[in-house]
Order: C-alpha cells, then structure tokens, then sequence
C-alpha cells in the first residue's frame, strides 16, 4: 500500500518559489497516484485568497494550479482556522474548496499521515 | 532502516551541513539511503561552482566525496535547478546557457524520483531553511 | 503515530516554534537544532519536558546549558526512528 504524504505549504504566494514548488510536490504526487494531501498554514493561507492580481507584480497566478489539485487526485485539502483568523480572513471566502481546521484538529491530520514535508 | 534524506538548503547553509553529517551517521549506523534528493536551493548545494572561503568548511566538496565514496544515488530537482542557474553540460547545451556546474555524481531529475524515494524509504527526512 | 518535529530558526525571530507547537501533538516530539537551541533560554518549552530534545552541537556552541535531551547525530538518527514519522519546519 502506498505510503501517504501530506505537504504543508507556509508560504505566501509570491514570497518565492516556494509555494509554486510545494505545489509542484503535490501535482507530481498526485500524478502518480500518491495518497497526498496540503495543508495551507500561517502565510500560507494567502495562497487562497480570492482575485488576487499577480500580473501587477509579473508572478504567475497560481489559483489555476492550485484548482487543478482535485484533477490531479489530490482533493484533501485544508486550511488552517487560526491562521486564517490572524490574518483576518476569519470569514473570507476562499479561491479553494478547502476543510478549515481549528488547531486540535491539525495535530489529529498530521498524525494520520505516513510522511510530511513542511515547507 | 531506509533513509529517503531531501535538502532544501545551499552549501554554505548550517542546514545543509546538519543532512550531510545526518546521511554519514545513517550509514555508520548500519542504515541505507535510498535516494538524497536536492530541492528549493538544495540544487546550490549540488554546484560545482563554490568556492568555499579558505578558512570556512566546504560543504559541496563534502558533500560530492562522500556520495561518491558511498555510491549514492543523489538526484538534484531539473525544474528547480533551472530556475537557480545550476546546469549540467546537457542542460547547458539545450538552453544555450554559458557554462554548466553540475559536475558528477550529481544526476537532474523530476520530483518523481522524490516522491520514489518516500515510498521506498522507512522515513523521510528534510534539511533545509536555516 | 508519534511525529518528530525538527526546527532550526530562532525563536526570537521567527514564527516556526509558535506554529509547531499549535500542531503539536500529545506524543510529539520536539528537536531544536540550530538556531532553534536559543529556545532553551526561557521556560515556553518546560511543559514538553521528556519529549523535548536539543543537537548537542547547537547547543554547545552557543554556550547553552538545558535541562532537555541532548542528542548527537547517531542519537539524531535514532530518534528518527524511534518517533514514525519526522517533520522538519524548513
């Protein structure tokens, strides 16, 4: 049986590379038929932010990449309450159909998976 | 034990040196390394171009005696590598790119091998940031 | 599953400690390495008291006493293996 991984992405999204290439890890996961899953922590839940405008800072929207995730078998995706509540998207809509999960519940998904790349 | 080991951190990087001085104690326990897979600015820690000052350890060069030394198999991420200027001579040829400083045992790949070497592996263990 | 969670910023100047403990699970493991020992300077980690391991290196270049576990890399390797799984915060 295939080992599962969960990745958590940290990041803002065009703070570098760094969510693009979380991102990557899990379309490469999901394109070989991983049990995968990401979650969106700290800066990380920017990503998800609706009608964002990359184009002002010449990046790359990454919404499309990010919707893309179900396609690519990866559909376990969740958000992090807290860091949501911080950054005062308490109630926002997200770009994304995520689980947002209060911080008891980060530790019970953690646990469920096989291996974690935090990043 | 299996060891998949990822590096996310350049040469001069402490985090870089704390995954190779991890590999070396993996192996002196009598573990395996499967695969070591260079990621983010890990792909720095796989180029044949640093120059490590004089009075300052060099990581790369430790870090490219001893996957040779212990003939593993140590995969740098293509995509990311790009991205950070760090090409073998195959790369270097294909984008018209001036030199190429990815020098043996290192190999380009895709994160496929990454995700490969977590199945294999009993554990997967990440260096990188600080 | 018991997880490993492995630092390396400084506390002082970084949200990674803060973001780990808020995961943290009740048979975590917690491994300062790096700048992550200048945590050992105050008490916000005594309540992880026998789950709470230091690199010994870190450690004894920064000049730090700790009550906490201190690991060399052999020890390293092994609580790798002792905890299922490892969470590096890169």
């Amino acid at each position: 049986m295939a080992k599962s991984l969960l990745i958590i992405s940290r990041q803002a999204p065009w703070s570098g590379p760094g969510p693009r290439e979380a991102l990557d890890i899990a379309l490469a996961g999901g394109a070989f038929d991983l049990p995968l899953g990401m979650l969106f922590l700290d800066d990380g839940v920017f990503q998800l932010m609706p009608a964002q405008a990359p184009g002002q800072v010449q990046q790359k929207d990454l919404t499309a990449n990010l919707q893309a995730l179900p396609m690519f078998g990866v559909d376990e995706l969740f958000v992090a309450a807290s860091s949501l509540r911080a950054r005062g998207l308490g109630s926002a809509p997200l770009s994304l159909e995520a689980q947002v999960l209060e911080d008891d519940a980060l530790a019970a998904l953690v646990d469920r998976f096989d291996q974690v790349i935090t990043l | 034990m299996k060891f998949a080991i990822a590096v996310f951190s350049p040469a001069h990087a402490p985090s870089s040196r704390r995954a190779l001085r991890f590999a070396e104690a993996a192996l002196a326990g009598g573990h395996e390394i499967v695969r070591l897979f260079f990621y983010q600015d890990g792909v720095h820690s796989a180029s044949g171009n640093v120059v490590a000052p004089q009075d300052e350890t060099d990581i790369a060069a430790q870090w490219r005696a001893f996957i040779t030394e212990q003939q593993l198999d140590a995969v740098v991420c293509i995509a990311a590598a790009l991205r950070r200027g760090v090409l073998n001579d195959e790369e270097a040829q294909r984008w018209n790119r001036p030199a190429a400083n990815l020098p043996a045992p290192w190999e380009l790949s895709g994160l496929g091998q990454l995700h490969e070497a977590a199945q294999l592996a009993d554990r997967l263990v990440t260096f990188g940031g600080q | 599953m018991a997880t490993l969670h492995v630092l390396s910023h400084s506390p002082f100047s970084d949200q990674r400690l803060a973001s780990c403990l808020r995961v943290l699970g009740a048979r975590d493991g917690v491994l300062l390495t790096g700048d992550a020992v200048y945590a050992l300077l105050n008490d916000d980690l005594a309540h992880l008291a026998g789950r709470l391991y230091a690199l010994e290196e870190d450690v004894k270049a920064r000049a730090l006493t700790t009550t906490a576990q201190v690991v060399d890399y052999p020890g390293f390797v092994q609580l790798s293996i002792d905890y299922d799984k490892v969470n590096t915060w890169l």
